[in-house]
């Protein structure tokens, strides 16, 4: 160390990045001051603080001190030139020949600029390099020990800041996302809601009258067949009704102490015929500390049928779905999962599928999940799905155990595998 | 045994009326909510089907006009499906109700109609 080296600066300078680090929201705030204290006090002439753009992977410039416009309009630096493994191993980079050293993408503009001596000092969020901090200096010149711990410790925190701030970017995302999602199954279920209590009267007109009316007419004659056809296909309308309503907030839950793994029970049992058929493998894990959840059962037996109908359709022959349920850490919740080796849902179709009326099935109504949704939501729950195409889909539900308290936001969430 | 309609579609009062009268029940009906107030004020009915969406007034204001008799009759049957009837009503009141969602067929009315009437 040298000891008539005047550590104050560098002390002062840390301190300050670290307060602007804890108390400024707005990242360009940090940027900013790093490169203009590194330059004030190592007395470079400028710096220039890069940021890769991760879809074109170029450096772009994202904050720069004491440069001129004419040499920042050089334009972006490519990644892999510049980041070399001395990069990678968060050491400092110097470079004394600026005119032959690769690392130099515009040797000549930098001698027109005066800059005889260039440094480079790597920005690094999870070991990954996500940027490079450049100064350049008049003349060559030697670092203390004390000056390359200092420039390394502001990198780190600059990094650390990076990194917070691209983590609340992705959460303000995603619950952008989620929010936005919710908000269109929300007007999608109220515009379902208003016409679903239109239809019902007429609906109601037609069968109070058919079904009376069959009974009138002597057995065999053709208009008995017609009157039939009527009734069934009126019927046939009310559970395409119904299944809106119950994804709208139509129906009310009825509430009560429920044993989660019986209704699983119950849904396999009116299922088990269907697995048979399809020569599907069952699998079930069910916890055997489950406990019990307020909920309607015969809704949720409901969504566990629609989940598992749909599990048996995308597996082919000899395919498995498995049943899964438990209990929450906390034991505030419990969580339902099906999953399946069929062919997974793509990301086009995973915004949709929630939507009543989406389906890719011939037969198809598109209300299975619609149905489901609107059952988890009025159950303060929430429904999410892992789906790897070519691998299979995982469907996870998450449900409170008691639900005095309004959770907000009924939630849907997509993740790219399972 | 008396029943009272209260529905403002017309082919719901008519329709219902039919298929009960042919059953031998004494029916009447009424299309709104005024009018049902006033009927239960001076008749006493056995049951009331009633929709709740009607043109004047909610037809859950007619639930405090129906007289309470014994045993929770007479019974009010909605034509509508589950809703919360938890606003300040005690277990007795609230047992009074059933519901009846439309569409219904005319073997599903004569049901809930036998199940909500005494004796
Ligand atoms: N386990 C799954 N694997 C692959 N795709 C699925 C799975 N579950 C749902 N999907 C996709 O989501 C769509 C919507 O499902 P949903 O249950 O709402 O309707 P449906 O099954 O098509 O018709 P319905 O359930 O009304 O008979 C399906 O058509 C299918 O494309
Ligand atoms: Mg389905």
């Amino acid at each position: 160390m040298n000891p008539s080296l005047d550590y104050r600066p560098l002390y002062n300078a840390f301190r300050e990045i670290i307060s602007v680090i804890n108390s400024s929201i707005r990242l360009k705030d940090v940027m900013d001051l790093v490169v203009w204290k590194y330059s004030e006090v190592l007395g470079a002439r400028g710096a220039i603080m890069r940021l890769l753009n991760i879809d074109t992977d170029e450096l772009e410039i994202s904050a720069s001190y004491g440069i001129s416009q004419a040499y920042l309009a050089k334009g972006p630096v490519s990644l892999h030139r510049t980041i070399t493994d001395a990069c990678r191993q968060k050491k400092v980079i110097l470079i004394e020949d600026i005119v032959n050293d690769p690392r130099v993408q515009y040797p000549e503009s930098a001698r027109e600029e005066g800059y005889r001596f260039i440094i480079d000092v790597p920005l690094s969020v999870a070991d990954n390099v996500v940027g490079i901090i450049r100064l350049f200096f008049s003349e060559i010149r030697r670092f203390s020990e004390a000056e390359l711990d200092w420039i390394i410790a502001i990198a780190e925190q600059c990094s650390c800041a990076l990194g917070k701030a691209r983590l609340i970017d992705s959460y303000e995302f995603k619950y952008l996302q989620l929010a936005t999602h919710a908000e269109k199954l929300s007007a999608l279920g109220r515009m379902a809601a208003g016409i679903a209590h239109e239809i019902n009267n007429p609906l109601a007109g037609i069968l109070l009258y058919s079904s009376n009316m069959i009974k009138k007419v002597p057995p065999g004659e053709p208009i008995e067949e017609g009157l039939q056809i009527i009734i069934d296909e009126t019927i046939r309308c009310r559970k395409i009704i119904q299944g809106l309503l119950d994804f709208s907030k139509g129906r009310d839950p009825r509430k009560e102490p429920t044993n989660i793994n019986e209704i699983i029970d119950k849904s396999i049992k009116i299922l088990e015929n269907e697995f048979h058929i399809h020569r599907v493998n069952l699998r079930t894990h069910l916890a055997s500390d489950m406990i019990d959840v307020m909920a309607d059962g015969s809704q949720l037996e409901q969504v566990f049928v629609n989940l598992l109908i749909n599990a048996v359709e995308a597996v082919p022959e000899g395919g498995t779905v498995e049943v899964i349920s438990s209990v929450g850490e906390s034991r505030t919740s419990i969580t339902i999962e099906v999953k399946d080796n069929g062919p997974g849902i793509g990301k086009k179709e995973r915004d949709k599928i929630f939507e009543p009326f989406f389906s890719t099935k011939s037969k198809g109504t598109g209300l299975g999940l619609a149905v489901s949704y609107g059952i988890i939501r009025n159950h303060h729950g929430e429904i999410s799905l892992q789906s790897h195409p070519g691998k299979g889909t995982r469907f996870i539900i998450t449900i409170p155990v008691s639900q005095d308290t309004d959770s907000g936001l009924a939630g849907i969430s997509t993740q790219e595998t399972p | 045994m008396k029943i009272l309609i209260v529905d403002d579609e017309y082919v719901i009062r008519h329709g219902c009326r039919m298929i009960l009268e042919e059953q031998g029940y004494t029916v009447e009906t009424t299309a709104t909510c005024g009018e049902a107030i006033d009927a239960v004020s001076s008749n006493a009915y056995d049951l009331v089907l009633l929709d709740l969406k009607l043109p004047d007034r909610d037809g859950t204001e007619l639930f405090k006009a129906v007289p309470r008799g014994i045993n929770g009759y007479p019974r009010i049957i909605v034509m509508s499906g589950y809703i919360n009837l938890r606003n300040n009503m005690s277990a007795v009141d609230q047992a009074r109700f059933d519901f009846l969602p439309k569409p219904f067929t005319d073997e599903e009315l004569l049901a809930a109609v036998e199940q909500n009437t005494m004796g």
